[in-house]
């Protein structure tokens, strides 16, 4: 074949943006977490791993720390079983199934800002619609004796309802206690979907006759046809909705930044907020571009595990 | 016997999603109806879903001077009207549709010849480039927001348009999706298409991507989402000048605006933005979900 | 071991009629063959002895047993899928175990750490691995037995399903097209292993299959399908034969039965083109019938004669052995092949004009409706009459 030129103009343009905008930034970020760097500044000093000391000593730092990972295990977890649960109630449903399939995707291909101050209002200890319905319930006498567990002799003051009913419901955004769990309910709502889906499309995958010849075999229960070809078989998407959901939830932002800007007391201070608010709002460049270096350590370690995982299912298809 | 066991869970499969589908409309749900009611309904939790759209007064129609019969409308027409009159919301949705819009296009400019080209040209260092391009896929271009910043800031790109798009010019997800399509497509009829006399560049858009055409609408869909939604990044490099906010943005500052409880105009702008794709994929629904998963296979 | 017997079985999706009446009756070691185009119902059968499917109406009985309400596990019947159906995540030993797992262990047993502690589990596990060891070594896969499906060749796991439904020894048998997914050396290679395998177990087989030399070659007997319909059931030989219907004369034999336009008078005689039949329909018809023969069953003549066929050589098929001569009659208006050996071919080309004979006593003749019509000979008709 006649070489031609036409690769080289092809590729190049795609080539030097991905240095230029991939790439760099990636050592620019490198070179400026060992800086006291701040935008406008004509220069700056090499101050070696004093920003890395800071995030490994000081509290607030440790706090991020927790609240990332604590945020990360609950959402994951959670908005994977939930959308593979839907997944499989879902595909076995005779009818109905398209419907549910597009409400749960609603969250997905919404706005997250926008319903981040629904949900804000929804929650609003006042006037907000959950809690107004929590109160509602403590003057009708069965459920509050449901849920206090009165009828089962418990004391209702132990009770969280109970409490709830003496003290007022949480403040849920507002409480220490409850907003790193609000705000993640808030990440499993809009997440759950896109693992339902992904899970769907690999429930079509898995070929019938496994199934046929599983029942064959004496596999009687959906439970044991279950173990021994469902969960098997939906392997590379199990690898790859939890990996794809670590990643977009260690990379929230949007909800901490409208709703609790980090608060109370650091309990929400999520990596990525915490980056924006150290590097450009505060300006302290050296401690963000720290923060950017061990958010990609953590975003390269999950997808390198994510490779690990994908490589030893080799011998599937 | 077994029909009967057979209804009986579909029953109880309908009743656990029922429940999940609730809590996923609910704010949904809320939003529409907070739109369309009164602050005194919105407080009170009262009046259903439309609420009973008894006639209210505008206080700064008032201020304004203007007489009370002037000022007197239905709260929805007054959450609606107001959404668009004290912000520019107008502007926020032309702003989104010009980002989402030009990043889509370069997106598609600069990754369809690369894809081609990885995917059907033999040329020197072509596996080194496709390396690359699996490299940066790790590299999520939230993660570098900060120094992308620092390098838009430097050449005194904040606070423009360009700013808004320039990080997301490049498509690594694009160039190796395409690539991946592209794959599939023959070689027999590139090279009927040689024999025809068509340069490379005519092959790229003339028979590439007409052949591309469900790849590219599921990327369109993806991308499109992705830009429309996201609120990151323009609160990174957008501060303070509001004609170049975009929807999220522009929410934002609108709620930040608010006196504490005129939350039924901030719900009709949330509804104004939410809506479009909202419609698009209840209109579209399996294109939707497939070009959002798309993603997903890889 | 098992006699299979199905009776009347229908089965409808909304208005269609997939089966319209199956009755089989299979008696206990039979190699039976159910062989018909795609979409004629034969896998659908298959799978509702088998239980994975429900039929509209009709009784499955095993052994005089009704079936009809049994769990496919229950009804002791193994399967062989067309694409084998192997757990791609087990490897061949955990993949042959499982079926002996699932009948042999209970609940508590089969769980993967907690099931070592369960009293007699040991027992049954050594058991297990025994039968799993005898059948890899009868199917040679012994060697395999640590591998997974992935890293199998075709012919590999094709013996790997078929020991997966052996361990169990099961009653019967239920195969649906297992050799389509093979290359086809290994296809003939694998009819005889499969017929010599039936002979070994002694047990009974369904074959399901759209192959009409599969069906010929391995079969006691063959059912002949079409349209959700048994057409014909018999050895294969009287299928070949003696077909009862034109769709299965047409079916059964390659290269295709010729099929030519005929005439019959009042008297019984058949014309067809411009020759007469020796031999008289039993049964006279006034009017049109097709004749069927087989293309071995003509014969090159070397001049023109009386009764035979004057044609155009237009293509000659060389398969070594025989040649398949393809002639055109009446100026192309109709088609045949011809069987000819390769000296008899040797010096023909095409384009040359040739002549073609009838062996006696072959041609079939067929009602407009497909119906067989039985022809008889002149002298023992003279004789009725």
């Amino acid at each position: 074949m006649v070489q031609s030129r036409a690769p080289i103009w092809f590729v190049t343009p795609a080539i030097i943006l991905m240095f230029l905008l991939l790439i760099a930034p990636v050592f620019v970020a490198a070179t400026l977490s060992f800086t006291d760097y701040s935008l406008g500044d004509p220069g700056f000093n090499w101050v070696g791993a004093e920003n890395y000391e800071a995030l490994a000593n000081r509290s607030s730092y440790k706090k991020m720390f927790i609240a990332s990972l604590t945020y990360v295990l609950i959402v994951v977890p959670i908005s994977v079983l939930l959308g593979l649960g839907s997944a499989l109630l879902i595909s076995s449903l005779r009818f109905g199934g398209e419907l549910y399939k597009a409400v749960f995707f609603l969250p997905v291909m919404a706005t997250l800002l926008a319903m981040a101050f629904v949900w804000e209002f929804t929650l609003d200890p006042i006037v907000g619609v959950v809690n107004e319905t929590l109160r509602s319930g403590c003057d009708v006498g069965w459920v509050y004796s449901l849920l206090t567990g009165l009828w089962l002799g418990l004391d209702p003051a132990t009770s969280w309802y109970g409490h709830g009913c003496a003290e007022d419901f949480p403040l849920w955004l507002g409480d220490k206690k409850y907003a790193l769990g609000t705000i993640a309910f808030i990440g499993i709502w809009q997440a759950f979907g896109f693992n339902m889906v992904l899970y769907l499309a690999g429930l079509t995958a898995v070929p019938r006759e496994l199934y046929q010849a599983s029942e064959m075999d004496g596999a009687d229960s959906a439970w044991e046809r279950f173990w021994l070809v469902t969960w098997p078989m939906l392997g590379p998407t199990h690898v790859f909705v939890v990996t794809i959901t670590s990643i977009r939830s260690f990379q929230v932002f949007d909800t901490v930044e409208a709703l609790t800007r980090g608060g109370p007391s650091k309990s929400t201070y999520l990596m990525i907020y915490a980056m924006f608010e150290k590097g450009i709002q505060q300006n302290l460049i050296g401690v963000g571009s720290a923060i950017t270096i061990i958010f990609l350590g953590f975003v390269l370690a999950l997808t390198l595990t994510q490779v690990y995982f994908v490589n030893r299912r080799v011998h599937y298809s | 016997m077994m029909k009967h066991s057979r209804w009986f869970g579909e029953f109880g499969k309908h009743a656990v999603l029922l429940i999940g589908a609730i809590v996923v409309i609910l704010p949904f749900y809320l939003m529409l109806s907070f739109s369309f009611k009164s602050p005194a309904e919105i407080q009170s939790i009262s009046g259903g879903f439309f609420g009973s759209q008894e006639l209210m007064t505008d206080r700064r129609c008032i201020k304004e001077g203007r007489s009370v019969e002037e000022c007197s409308m239905r709260p929805v027409v007054y959450n609606y009207t107001a959404a668009f009159s004290e912000a520019p919301l107008l502007r926020y949705l032309l702003n989104g549709v010009i980002v989402t819009v030009s990043i889509f296009l370069i997106q598609v400019v600069i990754a369809l010849p690369c894809a081609y080209a990885l995917a059907k040209l033999r040329f020197w260092g072509r596996d080194v480039v496709f390396g690359l391009v699996i490299f940066c896929l790790l590299i999520p271009v939230h993660a570098i927001a900060l120094p992308l910043y620092l390098m838009l800031a430097k050449v005194g790109l904040t606070n423009t348009y360009a700013a808004l798009v320039i990080p997301w010019t490049i498509s690594v997800f694009g160039i190796f999706l395409m690539r991946q399509f592209f794959k599939t497509v023959p070689d027999d009829l590139i090279d009927a298409a040689r024999m025809d006399g068509m340069s490379e560049f005519g092959i790229v858009w003339k028979v590439m991507l007409p052949t591309a055409i469900p790849a590219l609408l599921a990327f369109a869909i993806f991308s499109v989402v992705a830009h429309w939604n996201d609120y990151f990044w323009p609160r990174v490099v957008i501060t303070g000048d509001r004609d170049l906010m975009t929807p999220p943005l522009g929410l934002r500052m609108f709620r930040s605006d608010l006196d504490g409880n005129e939350y039924g105009p901030m719900m009709a702008a949330a509804t104004v933005i939410v809506a479009p794709l909202v419609v698009a994929f209840l209109l579209a629904q399996r294109r939707f979900i497939e070009g959002i998963t798309l993603t997903g296979m890889k | 071991m098992a006699r299979i017997t199905v009776r009347g079985i229908t089965k409808k999706f909304g208005e269609l009629d997939i089966l319209k009446g199956i009755d089989l009756d299979i008696p206990d070691g039979e190699f039976l063959t159910l062989v018909g185009p795609s979409g004629c119902g034969k896998s659908t059968t298959l799978r509702i002895i088998a239980g994975l499917e429900s039929q509209t109406s009709g009784d499955v009985l095993i052994d005089d047993r009704l079936v009809n309400a049994l769990r496919p596990s229950r009804r002791d019947l193994a399967m062989v899928f067309q694409s084998y159906a192997l757990y791609p995540h087990l490897n061949v030993w955990q993949n042959l175990a499982t079926p002996l797992k699932l009948r042999d262990l209970n609940f508590w047993e089969r769980l993967p750490l907690l099931g070592a502690l369960v009293p007699g589990r040991a027992q049954k596990t050594k058991a297990i691995g025994e039968i799993v060891r005898e059948t890899a070594e009868t199917l040679k896969i012994e060697p395999l037995l640590d591998r997974k499906p992935g890293q199998l060749s075709g012919g590999q796991r094709q013996r790997v399903a078929l020991g997966r439904a052996m361990v169990r020894q099961p009653a019967a048998f239920l195969m649906d097209e297992p050799l389509s997914n093979l290359d086809a050396g290994l296809r003939v290679h694998m009819r005889a292993e499969l017929a010599e395998l039936h002979r070994t177990l002694a047990a009974t087989f369904i074959y399901v299959t759209h192959d009409q030399a599969e069906a010929l070659t391995m079969s006691d007997r063959m059912a002949v399908m079409m349209d959700g319909e048994i057409l014909q059931i018999g050895p294969p030989d009287d299928v070949y034969e003696d077909p009862q219907d034109i769709r299965v004369a047409e079916f059964i034999g390659s290269p295709k039965i010729n099929i030519l336009p005929g005439s019959g008078d009042s008297a019984g005689g058949v014309e067809c083109l411009d020759a007469r039949l020796a031999r008289r329909l039993r049964t006279p018809v006034d009017g049109n019938v097709s004749i069927g023969i087989r293309p071995e069953h003509l014969e090159l003549r070397s001049k023109k004669a009386n009764g035979n066929f004057e044609g155009l050589l237009v293509h000659a098929e060389n398969l070594g052995s025989d040649v398949f001569l393809h002639v055109t009659l009446m100026g192309g208006e109709h088609r045949i092949v011809v069987r000819a050996s390769p000296q008899e071919a040797h010096d023909l080309s095409v384009g040359d004009t040739v002549w073609v004979g009838r062996e006696r006593g072959r041609a079939m003749a067929f009602g407009t409706n497909g119906q067989r019509l039985p022809l008889v000979s002149k002298q023992r008709s003279r004789k009725v009459a």
